[in-house]
C-alpha cells in the first residue's frame, strides 16, 4: 500500500467510520449508505486538509468514489 | 487539532461517566464546527460522550426562543453578522447600495435587541456561552477598506453593545475576542467557497479555534488559589541586601517596570481573594523595611505569610502551604532563578514552578497572560475578598493555641461566633457552588456539579440547600459550608456536604447537623458518604459522631447525636425556612 492511499483511507475511516480498508478502497456512491451531501462535504474538508488541496465545488458530483478521490490526488500531483 | 484527528476522538467509545448535552446555537450550516466542539470537549471531560445538537440555518434568535432548556446542559450561542442581517454574509444578494446602509443598520439594531432578549432570557435557566461576531464584514462599504464607514463603526457598537449588555448575566459567558485575535488570525477565518457551497463560512482553523475557546469556556479549568513569589529580581528589580532599600527598583526611569508591572498584576489578584505568599532567601528586618516603600504597589497586607529566611526554598514554600492549607496543585510558584524553581519542583511535582524572565520582556508578557489564565474566574464572590484575612487570623489563632494553656473549649467560648443559616435558594449563589465544586477535605462524597446539575438540584422542589456564614471576633469568614438533600417522613437525607478548610475547629459542622435537627424536626439524619482519596477530615468527623469508621448510607440518630456532640458556644441565626 503506498503512503498516499494510506492516508487516503485514513481521512475516508474517519468519515465512514467500521469500514475495513479492503471495504473502503471499493466504496463509492452507490455501496455506501451514509454517502450523502454531509459526508461528502466532511470528507471533502478532510482530503483538502490532509493533502493540502483545493477541490472546485463544481467537481466534487464527480468524485463519487474511494478510485475517483485517488485519481484526483494523483492529477494534482499528492 | 485537524479535522480528521477530531472525527477520529469522536469514532472511540466514550468513557464510562456522565457527558455534555450541548445545543450549539448558530444561523449557519454547524458542519465542521460542530465536530470540533464535540471532539474538543470530548478530550476536556477525558473521554466522556458528549452531545451537540444544533438549531435551524438562518433562524439563530428563533432556534433559541423555541429552545427547551430542560434537555440540555450548556447552550453555545455563534453570533455572525449574518444572523444580524443576512445582506451582512455573502449567502443573500439583497444589494449593498449606500442608500440601503442605513435600513440594513436599522434591522441589525432590531435583530441585536431580539438576540439580546432571547440569549439573556434563557441564559437564566442554562449556563450558556457566547461568541459574538468573528468573521471580517464584507466589502460592502462606499470607503476604501483602510476607512471604516461609519455604518461599519455604528454595526460594530451595535455588537459590542450586545456583548456589554449579555455580559451582565450571570452564567453567561463571552469568548474574549482579544483571545481569538491572537489564535485565529481575521484575515484567515472566512471561507467564501465553504460558505456559498454549503453554508459553512468557517476555515478549518478558525472552526477549531473557536470550538477551542468555546470549550474552555463551558469546560474550564479549575482557578488557582494562591501564589508564592520570590523578592529579588522578582517583585523588584535588584538584591535588597546588598543594593539597599533604596536600590531596588521597578519604574521607568531605571528600566524595570516589568517588575511594577508585576507587582500591579499580583496586587490585582490580591484583590480577586488570590492567596500571595513570599519565599524568599532573605533577611527579615531588611524585606520588612522594603515593604515599608510607599511607591511599592503591593502592600505588606496583601501577603501572608512571609517566609524570609535561609533555608531551602521548598521548605519555604512547604510552610505556606501547610498556612494556607491548601495542596500543592493549587498553586504557583515564581522565582528568577532557574535553579530555585528546579528545586521546588522537584519537591512538589503538582506545583505550577514559573521562572520569572527577568531580562526578557516578550517572556515577561507572556508570564502575565498566563497568570491571567492560571487565576482567572467568572465571578469575585465576598468571600474571595475576605480569604486572606480568615487565614491570617486563624494563624494567629494556632499562634495563640500554641503559646497559650487556654482549653479548645475557653478559646471557642471567647471566640464570639455567630453561625448565620440561610435555606434560600438564590440561584445567582457562586459560593454554594463553588464549595462543593473545590472543597476536598470536608467533601461528603467529592461529588461535582455542573451548572446545569446544579440548576436541576436547585430547583427540585423536595430538596433543600443550606449554607452557613460564619464571624467571630477574629473576623469573617463568609459562606464557608453547603448542605444539601431531602427530608423524608422525619428522616433527613445529605446528598451534599462541604465545608471550607478555613472554618476547621470551630465546631461548626457539629452546629450545621444540630440546627438541620433542631430546624426541620427529624430524628435521623442518611449521610451519602464515600470515602474519597481527600476526605479525610470529613472521614474523622463522621468517625467521631457514629464511634465507627462510615459507610456509604450511615445515619445518625437525634439522640446519638446528643449524646456525642461537643458544646457549642455559636449564635445561631436562620434567615429563612424551607
Amino acid at each position: 500500500m503506498s503512503e498516499q492511499e494510506e492516508r487516503l483511507i485514513r481521512c475516508f475511516a474517519s468519515v465512514f467510520p467500521g469500514a475495513t480498508p479492503e471495504e473502503i478502497r471499493k466504496l463509492n456512491s452507490e455501496s455506501a449508505g451514509n454517502w450523502d451531501s454531509l459526508s461528502i462535504t466532511t470528507l471533502t474538508a478532510v482530503v483538502e486538509e490532509e493533502f493540502k488541496v483545493e477541490i472546485e465545488p463544481k467537481l466534487i458530483s464527480e468524485l463519487n468514489s474511494f478510485e475517483a478521490f485517488q485519481d484526483y490526488l494523483r492529477r494534482a500531483g499528492r | 487539532m485537524k479535522l480528521i484527528e477530531a472525527l477520529e476522538i469522536l469514532k472511540r467509545p466514550a468513557a464510562e461517566g456522565q457527558g455534555l448535552r450541548i445545543f450549539l446555537g448558530c444561523g449557519f450550516t454547524p458542519l465542521h464546527l460542530q465536530t470540533f466542539l464535540a471532539a474538543q470537549l470530548t478530550t476536556a471531560a477525558l473521554g466522556r460522550r458528549m452531545e451537540v445538537r444544533n438549531g435551524l440555518f438562518g433562524d439563530l434568535a428563533g432556534s433559541i426562543e423555541r429552545l427547551d432548556p430542560s434537555g440540555i446542559d450548556t447552550l453555545a450561542v455563534i453570533i455572525e453578522w449574518s444572523d444580524i442581517d443576512p445582506r451582512l454574509g455573502m449567502r443573500t444578494l439583497g444589494g449593498w447600495r449606500p442608500s440601503q446602509l442605513d435600513g440594513i443598520l436599522d434591522s441589525a439594531n432590531l435583530s441585536v435587541a431580539r438576540l439580546q432578549h432571547a440569549v439573556a432570557g434563557i441564559s437564566h435557566r442554562v449556563p450558556t456561552v457566547v461568541c459574538l461576531p468573528t468573521l471580517p464584514l464584507p466589502p460592502m462599504f462606499s470607503t476604501p477598506r483602510i476607512e471604516e464607514h461609519a455604518v461599519e463603526a455604528q454595526l460594530r457598537l451595535t455588537a459590542a453593545s450586545l456583548g456589554a449588555s449579555l455580559s451582565q448575566q450571570f452564567s453567561l459567558r463571552i469568548v474574549n475576542a482579544q483571545l481569538l485575535d491572537e489564535t485565529s488570525p481575521l484575515a484567515t477565518r472566512y471561507d467564501l467557497k465553504s460558505d456559498l457551497a454549503s453554508g459553512f463560512p468557517y476555515t478549518l482553523q478558525h472552526a477549531c479555534a473557536v470550538a477551542e475557546v468555546l470549550t474552555s469556556l463551558i469546560h474550564p479549568r479549575e482557578a488557582k488559589r494562591g501564589l508564592i513569589t520570590d523578592l529579588d529580581d522578582t517583585l523588584w528589580a535588584g538584591i535588597v541586601g546588598d543594593d539597599g532599600v533604596d536600590g531596588i527598583s521597578w519604574h521607568l526611569e531605571r528600566h524595570t517596570q516589568m517588575h511594577g508591572i508585576y507587582q500591579q498584576i499580583l496586587g490585582s489578584l490580591a484583590g480577586a481573594g488570590v492567596l500571595l505568599g513570599v519565599a524568599s532567601k532573605n533577611d527579615s528586618a531588611v524585606v520588612e523595611r522594603a515593604f515599608e516603600r510607599s511607591d511599592l504597589l503591593l502592600s505588606k497586607a496583601d501577603i501572608f505569610p512571609f517566609e524570609t529566611n535561609w533555608s531551602l526554598k521548598s521548605e519555604s514554600v512547604g510552610r505556606i502551604l501547610k498556612t494556607w492549607n491548601v495542596s500543592a496543585d493549587s498553586v504557583v510558584f515564581v522565582d528568577d532563578s532557574p535553579m530555585e524553581v528546579a528545586e521546588v519542583q522537584a519537591a512538589f511535582p503538582a506545583m505550577e514552578c514559573i521562572v520569572f524572565p527577568k531580562d526578557d520582556s516578550s517572556g515577561t508578557l507572556e508570564l502575565f497572560k498566563r497568570l491571567r489564565d492560571l487565576f482567572g474566574k467568572p465571578v469575585v464572590t465576598e468571600e474571595d475578598s475576605l480569604r486572606l484575612a480568615s487565614i491570617r487570623q486563624s494563624g494567629a489563632g494556632r499562634e495563640l493555641g500554641q503559646s497559650s494553656p487556654v482549653t479548645t473549649e475557653d478559646f471557642l467560648k471567647a471566640a464570639d461566633a455567630h453561625i448565620t443559616f440561610d435555606f434560600v435558594r438564590p440561584t445567582g449563589d457562586s459560593r454554594a457552588f463553588e464549595l462543593v465544586n473545590k472543597t476536598n477535605q470536608f467533601n461528603l462524597n467529592g461529588k461535582r456539579f455542573s451548572e446545569s446539575q446544579w440548576r436541576t438540584l436547585l430547583s427540585d422542589p423536595e430538596s433543600f440547600l443550606l449554607t452557613a456564614s460564619y464571624k467571630d471576633k477574629y473576623g469573617a469568614l463568609g459562606k464557608i459550608a453547603v448542605l444539601g438533600g431531602r427530608l423524608r417522613a422525619r428522616m433527613i437525607h445529605i446528598d451534599i456536604w462541604a465545608m471550607s478548610c478555613r472554618a476547621f475547629s470551630r465546631r461548626i459542622e457539629h452546629q450545621c447537623l444540630h440546627y438541620l435537627f433542631d430546624t426541620l424536626a427529624a430524628d435521623e439524619i442518611v449521610f451519602a458518604y464515600e470515602a474519597t482519596s481527600r476526605n479525610s477530615v470529613l472521614q474523622e468527623f463522621l468517625t467521631g459522631l457514629l464511634e465507627s469508621q462510615p459507610l456509604p448510607g450511615a445515619s445518625l440518630r437525634k439522640d446519638q447525636f446528643a449524646a456525642r456532640v461537643p458544646r457549642l458556644f455559636h449564635q445561631v441565626e436562620g434567615i429563612a425556612r424551607v
